[in-house]
């Protein structure tokens, strides 16, 4: 029988940016297990305030993206080592907004991607959450 | 030694939705044990187009088409560990459910299934994790 | 390699008892995978409809009988997709879930869908082995 993984929580260097802990909800924001990172859901939280940045859809993904970046960064990894990521849009309209935006983050073999539109919470656009390779 | 990350596409090029349709995702990413796949909908073999049509044609259509991507990565239906449906209505989840069964005759992956708002009028769209 | 995981009791198991096609859970590559977890009786399988609460306790339960079956615990959870019927009760759910994984709690997206059978919640899971 193989060893078991470890299994180990990722936390976010700017602390503004841990809304598991801030908003007392019982989830990490991330879990590392073997080689493999699982984030939890991510929206466009403002970096400095905390608060949420709710704007036209565009803006409120690149803040989401910015977000998850720092967030897989803080583990030793990073946006080009995700390998798959789920989009949540409050409204399948901004389908096309959306992957405009998209290739300014994941410009080469982007990763593999899934993307539905679902009731979302306190007026946020988008929800994302992604499973990507640890680092080195 | 960090693992790596390749993109997967399907040896039928008129299968690569995400060229055809100019999409910024990969059909899939193998990294490590796993083959992630993109969500999949309803897609035409030969012309390349969307195919929407009853909710058994399109969950037929795009099993063959992940078929067709996973032995394309040299993995299969088989290998498959976990499948996730996405649904227009769970009202027609035993018309899904039905042609399903015919892809996974022994020891069928994990999977849930939930009714969801699809893009592009799509009734159905599947992805799944398998083992590359 | 993929095992199957079998279902520690007999109302678990899914394709049996209302011809879902696909397996409780399976083990690959140090992690399981396993399908949406509904409220269900474990031993009979029948449904049980009720509140957020209550079919949540029934689903986190049904999901320790599996896990710690397959070698595995609620602890080793990696990643839950918590499906509700509406966003309204999601702190209805989040006093429940709490108490399950008080500690080092999984990454988690809740998604609010349409759920099989008129449920209210479920919880599609993985956990490491």
């Amino acid at each position: 029988m193989t060893d078991r993984l470890s299994r180990t929580v990722i936390e976010p260097i700017n602390p503004k940016l841990n809304v598991s802990r801030n908003a007392n909800l019982p989830h990490s924001p991330g879990i590392r297990i073997g080689e493999y990172v699982f984030l939890s859901g991510m929206g466009p939280v403002d970096p400095v305030t905390g608060g949420r940045n709710l704007g036209p859809i565009a803006e409120q993904i690149r803040q989401t993206l910015r977000n998850m970046a720092h967030m897989l960064e803080s583990a030793g990894s990073g946006l080009d080592r995700i390998v798959k990521i789920n989009v949540v849009l409050a409204d399948i309209r901004d389908y096309d907004e959306m992957n405009r935006v998209w290739r300014e983050f994941f410009p080469e073999e982007p990763p593999a991607r899934t993307t539905c539109a679902l009731q979302l919470s306190n007026g946020n656009g988008v929800e994302i959450e992604c499973i990507a390779l640890s680092g080195a | 030694m960090a693992l790596k990350r390749e993109a997967i596409e399907p040896e039928n090029p008129a299968l690569n939705a995400s060229r055809n349709f100019n999409l910024p995702h990969s059909p899939g990413i193998r990294a490590g044990e796993f083959i992630f796949l993109s969500g999949m909908v309803a897609v035409d073999p030969v012309a390349g187009e969307r195919a929407p049509g009853t909710v058994a044609a399109e969950t037929r259509q795009i099993l063959t088409n992940m078929a067709h991507l996973l032995e394309s990565a040299g993995s299969t239906l088989a290998q498959v560990v976990k499948v996730n449906v996405l649904i227009y209505s769970m009202l027609e989840y035993d018309n899904m459910n039905a042609v399903y069964r015919e892809f996974f005759p022994v020891d069928p992956p994990a999977r849930t299934v939930c009714g969801v708002q699809l893009s592009g009028g799509s009734k159905v769209e599947i992805e799944c994790v398998a083992l590359a | 390699m993929r095992d199957i995981i079998a279902a520690p009791f007999p109302g678990l198991d899914l394709r049996r008892q209302y011809g879902h096609h696909q397996s409780l859970a399976i083990r690959a590559g140090g992690l399981i995978f396993c399908s949406g977890m509904v409220a269900i009786h474990p031993e009979t399988g029948e449904r049980e409809h009720g509140t957020v609460t209550t079919e949540a306790h029934r689903i986190f339960e049904n999901l320790k009988l599996l896990l710690d079956s397959a070698g595995s615990s609620l602890d080793r959870l990696v990643q839950v997709h918590a499906m509700i019927y509406d966003r309204i009760e999601y702190d209805v759910l989040n006093r429940v879930y709490c108490q399950y994984v008080p500690n080092a709690p999984p990454a988690r997206t809740v998604m609010s869908v349409q759920i099989e059978a008129g449920f209210k919640v479920m919880l599609d899971v993985i956990a490491a082995a």
